[in-house]
């Protein structure tokens, strides 16, 4: 049997521990390629018209793999944090690609882990599917355990332009969807900070409510650490038209960070790449002049 | 301390009743309008959902007639209703004014106790003894229970009333006088006048009008507003109209939940297609389609705003029941920016679909 992984969404952070979990267990897998045009015009067409471009996007992917495997991998993450959510659109991921693709071929396990015992049994009741016994399974899980962090991790130099790029792993990571943007940002000598190489302190006692999304919570400790430890000197958040979840905390973290250089990237299957691009240009000289000023004014007194 | 509370369809009756029986000093926000969403919108980010909006419009309204204390209920499904509270503290502090929160949550997140605790704040102000807080908070549940069984009676047998306009004018009547009485008992009096007045309307049971369900998002379908008045229109046409998620549902079916006794059929029918509860209700959506199918409506409206995370999965599921099922389903969009001419004829096209088809079922 062939599974087919669509390499989209939060698939492309745990894309490698899910095909070591299943190559363990004995079953070939297939990656969907990159995003590229192809499919990103397959899930333009085939999905919900106000879905998001990242679920359309997914949608893609899998009409991309429905014949070139067996059955197509559609998780159904409901909580990566205790008492936390991920976003409504994952919790019903599998219906929206059931019914709008008409698809009968996937397999979507349940996955709750909010801890080393809720992944574990997330996953073995995912194995019991393919009747893996105990020992199989136990090696299964220390692979998919041993490559959680390897998915690409951003190297760029140091520099003494500093930027923090927010957003979700699945805009961050996608060269397609962001346009080259971290390529782009290491060309103007910028070093790129992103959730997955800081360490954050946890702001949230600032607000009124405990945060039950797991995406607002990071991002806003990200921002609000590194802006009050110095550490960066503006602030990048990509993010896509029509996300329920980034339309509160692009404002929460504006709203704290005050005048703060911040700028919004929202993007779509419009969005056209020399926009984008001027305006990214234009922040960069922003910051420089900031640089500039901040060292003279430092200078002088 | 002066409380006030966004609108939601007719809890501000009920928020009326509740209010004048604690003896405790409220303002209503005046009815939602045009205005009310251009204000909304001024203060708000540009990409929160409709109901965000509107009820900031309802908030600044307020606080402009004197309120203080702004009452909120937030709900800590995995949807954005449960993280309105801390972004609306935050734009309506950036108005430079001293306001207090109350956040009213689901009792059964947050633990029967703490619910209380929150209520309390609220009833503190009160100098009345428990049994009569108790007795105001009664009274409430009655009001809301009541206008809300008038509305829907009004609403479904709108398609089959013998003098035109009757049901019409009897709904916009009891609004008007409730709001106008004296005291929370008055008001139940005038509710329960009514009632038995729409009970004796006349009715002509041989007729056959077009019955249509309305589904989606809880806030849109509720709040005329944001739907751009879909069931008054329907109602002047002599559509029958349903819909399930009304105020006084959702205060059951909360308190239901929390006492994990609830068997509303809603959730056996979404089974099928959603097993869970994915934040919002989209379940309940999904579940009521399947209900007014089997009931023999005759055609299903969605009503959920631009970006609204949840329906969008129930609009990808919702094709497979019009399918299936063969019953013809409407998905309306609203945001701040829907112009009334291109809804309309949608919604004509819709009911000219339906004629259509049921004539040639005779
Ligand atoms: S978190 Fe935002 S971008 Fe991601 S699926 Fe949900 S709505 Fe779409
Ligand atoms: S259900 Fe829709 S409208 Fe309601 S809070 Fe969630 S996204 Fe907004």
């Amino acid at each position: 049997m062939i599974i087919g992984i669509p390499n989209a969404l939060l698939n492309i952070k745990y894309r490698d521990a899910i095909q070591e979990f299943l190559h363990t267990i004995g079953i070939t897998t297939v990656v969907s390629p990159k995003t590229n045009k192809e499919i990103l015009d397959l899930g333009v067409l085939n999905c919900v018209d106000e879905a998001c471009l990242p679920v359309k996007i997914f949608h893609g992917h899998v009409e991309y793999l429905r014949d070139r495997c067996d059955i197509v991998l559609v998780p159904r993450i409901m909580k990566l944090h205790k008492n936390e959510f991920i976003c409504p659109k994952f919790c019903g991921l599998p219906e929206m690609v059931k019914y709008t693709l008409d698809i009968k071929n996937i397999i979507c396990p349940t996955i709750t882990a909010y801890n080393e015992k809720t992944l574990k049994d997330s996953l073995y009741d995912f194995s019991k599917t393919f009747r893996v016994d105990k020992e199989k399974f136990k090696k299964a899980y220390n692979g998919f355990k041993s490559n959680i962090y390897k998915y690409n991790k951003i190297n760029s130099s140091r520099s003494n332009l500093r930027v923090l790029l927010l957003g979700h792993p699945y805009l961050i990571y996608d060269d397609f969807i962001n346009m080259g943007l971290i390529k782009k940002l290491n060309q103007y000598g910028v070093e790129v900070f992103t959730e997955d190489n800081i360490e954050p302190y946890d702001y949230t006692y600032r607000l009124i409510k405990k945060p039950f999304w797991t995406f607002l919570r990071n991002t806003y400790n990200c921002a609000i650490s590194l802006v009050e430890t110095g550490k960066i000197d503006g602030i990048i958040y990509i993010s896509s038209f029509g996300c329920g979840i980034d339309s509160f905390s692009i404002d929460l973290i504006k709203k704290d960070v005050g005048s703060f250089p911040y700028l919004v990237l929202k993007i779509d299957e419009h969005t056209g790449e020399a926009g984008v691009d001027t305006r990214i240009e234009a922040f960069i000289d922003l910051l420089k002049r900031r640089a500039k000023y901040e060292y003279n004014i430092s200078s002088l007194g | 301390m002066n409380i006030t509370f966004p609108h939601l369809g007719n809890t501000y009756i009920a928020g009326k009743v509740l209010f004048e029986g604690l003896g405790v000093e409220y303002t209503i926000p005046p009815i939602s309008t045009k205005k009310t969403l251009e204000i909304g919108c001024l203060h708000s980010p540009d990409d929160v959902c409709l109901p965000f909006k509107i009820m900031i419009g309802n908030y600044i309204e307020s606080i402009e007639k004197g309120a203080d204390t702004v009452l909120i209920t937030g709900s800590c499904g995995p949807c954005r209703f449960g993280e309105y509270c801390e972004l609306q503290k935050k734009v309506l502090m950036s108005l430079g004014r001293q306001i207090n929160f109350i956040v009213i949550d689901e009792p059964s997140k947050i633990g029967i106790k703490e619910f209380l605790n929150r209520l309390s704040s609220v009833a503190k102000e009160s100098k009345l003894s428990t049994y009569k807080k108790a007795k105001a908070l009664n009274m409430a549940l009655k009001a809301i229970n009541l206008i809300d069984e008038i509305e829907k009676e009004c609403r479904f047998y709108a398609g089959y009333e013998k003098n035109k306009g009757e049901f019409s004018k009897l709904l916009k009547e009891v609004k008007k006088e409730a709001i106008e009485a004296k005291g929370a008992e008055e008001t139940l009096k005038v509710l329960e006048k009514y009632k038995e007045k729409v009970d004796r309307v006349e009715i002509d049971l041989f007729k056959t009008p077009i019955k249509i369900g309305i589904i989606g998002e809880i806030y849109t379908i509720i709040d005329s507003l944001s739907n751009l008045y879909i069931e008054d229109i329907l109602m002047n046409l002599g559509v029958s109209t349903k819909r399930t998620l009304y105020p006084s549902w959702w205060v059951k079916n909360t308190a239901l939940s929390a006492l994990k006794i609830n068997k509303s059929p809603i959730y056996k029918e979404a089974k099928q297609y959603l097993k869970m509860c994915i934040g919002g209700h989209a379940q309940e959506c999904v579940g009521e389609a399947m209900l007014n199918y089997k009931m023999g409506f005759d055609g299903l409206i969605q009503i959920f705003p631009v970006g609204c995370m949840p329906e969008i999965v129930s609009k990808a599921i919702l094709p497979d029941i019009e399918k299936k099922y063969n019953i013809p389903i409407l998905s309306l969009v609203v945001d701040e920016m829907t112009g009334e001419a291109g809804y309309y004829t949608r919604v004509e096209a819709f009911l000219d679909l339906i004629e259509g088809r049921k004539k040639v079922c005779i």
